[in-house]
């Protein structure tokens, strides 16, 4: 079967941008083809991530996004959510017809109301919008479940806020860079009990770039690819009240992913994992259903140390998405940040292991509906 | 090039207005027909591809979670593919992909629209971005009577030959849903009729312009080696195109329409055509309103530049003549949006398997579908044929 790699990656700085969206998306789209050395006629393909109306303001926001992108009269697509779009870019390259394609996922989110006014759309209008539902209303339920199926505390939830702060330190390309305390998380905002302020992410900027290539032209553009070697997703039932929030569907994506990759023990097999953590909580639960510890485990998990940057199996060593949270294209950020671990490109915030093989995980949805796990390899 | 992929299954709702089901229950109708269609279940089925137009029309944002019981995808791998009018041959393109790249040998593709239930004028209306080209859009009708006027004047068409042979162009759509059970608007119009009706944005008339419909759509693609296990008649896909023009509508020349050329010439490199008007058997034309279904056909090199109203007005598009476009009535007789350009490549799938019935191109083996979207600014191309 034919190979494919990420290239090369750009990243909006962290900070609010005072471009528009053309010129914000234009500038790290251009930032990632000079990098390769490669001019826009270069690209067989592009493939756009971006938000519909609720997060942007723009029905079919691609068609405004299209020049930003470099995609005037190229062929491309776009994907909404930005895993997909790594996953649909990867598709067309497997599937010969294409040697390069860029993925660009962009949003701005300081021109947007607050995710808890815009995630009620998530839901129906008949029975979920009505009774207020929101992504944190349904985070903070499944945070109340797994404190109480398993013993997990605030205290060790609050912990994956410190560390994933801490983090972002160090990430020149995160939004949020200031340290917290236990103390502070633990005594920020109650506001959906028992989540608190600084348990929940922040509304971010940001635009992110992928070259993607096969496996000849990978190795011409650069001499550290960064391979896919698994990909799983799986999406769950709509309704919250109709899963198990504890037990969704991301074991079953991850394990898609596993047996695409060969890997039976992801705890070993694992060097740097970065997981889409919108609530602080759900880091330790994602982390148990990708089977770096055992069910119920994951407060003991970031007791022991493991994930910190400096631990066996680093967790977000870029801060998160607890640091930072552009909509939309937080998956291909953890993607993209993945990737440079694996290049040895992380800067600061490289880990301080040898990376061989990286995770990188993106979800949506309420309580986690859909996710995908993408595995890369060096 | 990559693996050869078939479409071994297609579905359509009666479309039109349907209140006797809910949005998820019609979207649920559809895939149950495509998968009988295709003789398998739910559980062959590796991926799932859903698209609708933009989420504004539903009022729930991010519609793939929406429906995921109803597209079968619970505990699928799902891919979410929106771009506006032209997300019916994008979703397709994504199957297409998908399993031509080896990471699945059975893809559902499923597009749906329930368009009384919202506003698409309204929704397309915030497609324009919000400085500049939003205060003065007036939903799609706005948008495609600039673009027929701008392409009479550069080819100095005289008017009452264009209103002439956009008549016809509804008439002969019009003519061609009477033989598909599936379409929205079925009643026979006459020359005088569509000349008559009342004017939406001039010169563009009532008959010119689609309805907004109800319905979805289903097509399941399959590799070379499952479609020839389960298939006896596969419809194999032999090129696909897909372009975009700046999102600003002002900046680009609508009367030769790069987009809609440059995706047709890319399908058609991959399919080896190079003579369409005789080489293709049917075409499925994106056509929402009869000015453009014109337009479309010279952009795809059915004839020359500013020639379309002649070939028009002598026959070659109608049905018996040198290319049928649009036998199911096309876009201008059903338009669920999110559906339509689904419903496009159904349409040729059924034609070059001769599984089409009563609207049934007589030796259909090769066939074009298409569709647009944005601000005038997609177009999506598929060939397909009844040989691999």
């Amino acid at each position: 079967m034919q190979r494919v790699a990420i290239t090369h990656v750009a990243q909006s700085p962290g900070v609010e941008s005072k471009e528009n969206l053309h010129d914000f998306t234009y500038q790290v789209n251009r930032e990632v083809l000079d990098k390769a050395g490669l001019k826009r006629a270069d690209v067989g393909c592009i493939i756009s991530s971006s938000a519909d109306i609720f997060h942007s303001g723009l029905s079919c926001a691609n068609a405004f996004d299209w020049d930003g992108i470099g995609a005037f009269m190229k062929e491309g697509s776009r994907a909404e959510e930005s895993a997909m779009s790594f996953i649909y870019a990867c598709f067309r390259v497997l599937s010969g017809h294409f040697d390069t394609v860029l993925v660009t996922a962009a949003i701005k989110g300081s021109e947007n109301p607050d995710n808890d006014a815009i995630t009620p759309f998530y839901g129906d209008p008949f029975y979920l919008r009505p009774v207020g539902m929101n992504e944190s209303v349904v985070a903070a339920m499944q945070m109340r479940q797994y404190m109480d199926r398993y013993g997990i505390t605030e205290e060790q939830c609050a912990k994956v806020v410190v560390k994933n702060r801490g983090n972002a330190l160090f990430n020149p390309y995160t939004h949020i860079r200031k340290r917290v305390s236990l103390e502070d998380v633990m005594s920020s905002d109650r506001i959906y009990d028992p989540l608190k302020a600084l348990e929940c992410a922040p509304k971010s900027d940001g635009v992110v770039s992928v070259l993607i290539a096969s496996e000849d032209k990978a190795k011409k553009l650069t001499d550290k690819p960064v391979w896919l070697s698994g990909y799983g997703c799986s999406l769950d039932h709509f309704i919250p009240g109709d899963r198990n929030l504890l037990d969704g569907q991301l074991q079953a994506a991850a394990g898609r992913a596993y047996e695409m990759a060969g890997i039976s023990d992801p705890r070993k097999a694992i060097d740097v994992a970065e997981v889409c953590e919108p609530y602080a909580f759900q880091e330790l639960l994602w982390c148990e259903q990708l089977g770096f510890c055992k069910e119920g485990e994951g407060g003991k998990l970031i007791d022991s140390g493991i994930t910190q940057m400096d631990g066996s199996l680093p967790v977000n060593p870029s801060g998160g998405v607890l640091a930072m949270n552009p909509y939309t294209s937080r998956g291909l950020y953890r993607i993209a940040e993945a990737a440079l671990q694996l290049k040895g490109q992380a800067g600061e915030h490289q880990v301080g292991k040898k990376v061989k093989t990286a995770l990188a995980h993106s979800t949506h949805g309420f309580g986690g509906q859909c996710h995908s796990v993408v595995i890369l390899s060096a | 090039m990559g693996r050869a992929v078939a479409v071994i299954g297609t579905g359509q709702t009666k479309h039109g207005r349907r209140p006797d089901v809910s949005y998820p229950d019609m979207v649920r109708e559809v895939i149950m027909v495509a998968l009988e269609d295709a003789g398998i279940t739910l559980k062959d089925v590796d991926g799932v591809v859903h698209g609708t137009m933009p989420s504004m029309m539903e009022g729930v944002s991010s519609t793939h979670l929406y429906f995921a019981e109803a597209i079968g995808a619970v505990g699928k791998p799902i891919m979410k593919v929106e771009t506006c009018g032209s997300t019916g041959q994008s979703i397709a393109h994504c199957g297409f992909f998908w399993v031509a790249s080896g990471m699945a040998d059975i893809v559902l593709v499923v597009g749906s629209e329930k368009m009384n239930e919202g506003d698409s004028q309204a929704t397309m209306t915030t497609v324009f971005d919000p400085y500049f080209q939003r205060v003065f859009a007036a939903g799609a009708p706005g948008t495609f009577t600039m673009q027929c006027m701008e392409w009479m004047y550069r080819f100095k068409i005289p008017e009452d030959k264009g209103r002439e042979a956009a008549a016809m162009v509804s008439v002969s759509n019009h003519d061609n849903a009477m033989d598909n059970p599936y379409a929205h608007i079925r009643m026979k119009v006459t020359m005088d009729d569509v000349k008559n009706s009342r004017i939406v944005t001039y010169p563009v008339r009532l008959l010119d312009v689609c309805p907004s419909s109800d319905g979805a759509c289903a097509v399941i693609f399959a590799s070379e080696e499952k479609a020839k296990k389960i298939c006896k008649k596969p419809a194999w896909i032999k090129g696909v195109g897909f372009r975009g023009e700046e999102s600003f509508f002002g900046e680009s020349d609508k009367s030769i329409w790069p987009s809609a050329t440059e995706a047709a010439q890319e399908a058609y490199r991959q399919a080896g055509i190079k003579d369409p008007l005789k080489e293709l058997d049917v075409a499925e034309i994106y056509n929402p309103f009869t000015y453009q279904e014109m337009i479309f056909c010279e952009c795809f090199g059915f004839c020359p530049r500013g020639e379309a109203p002649d070939y028009v007005l002598k026959g070659t598009f109608k049905k018996g003549g040198e290319l049928p476009c649009c036998p199911s009535g096309g876009t201008l007789c059903t338009n669920p949006i999110g559906a339509t350009g689904l419903i496009r490549l159904a349409e040729t799938v059924l034609q070059v398997t001769g599984k089409a019935g009563a609207r049934q191109v007589e030796g259909a083996k090769i066939a074009l579908s298409h569709a647009m979207g944005g601000v005038d600014q997609f177009n999506g191309v598929t060939i397909v044929s009844s040989n691999l």
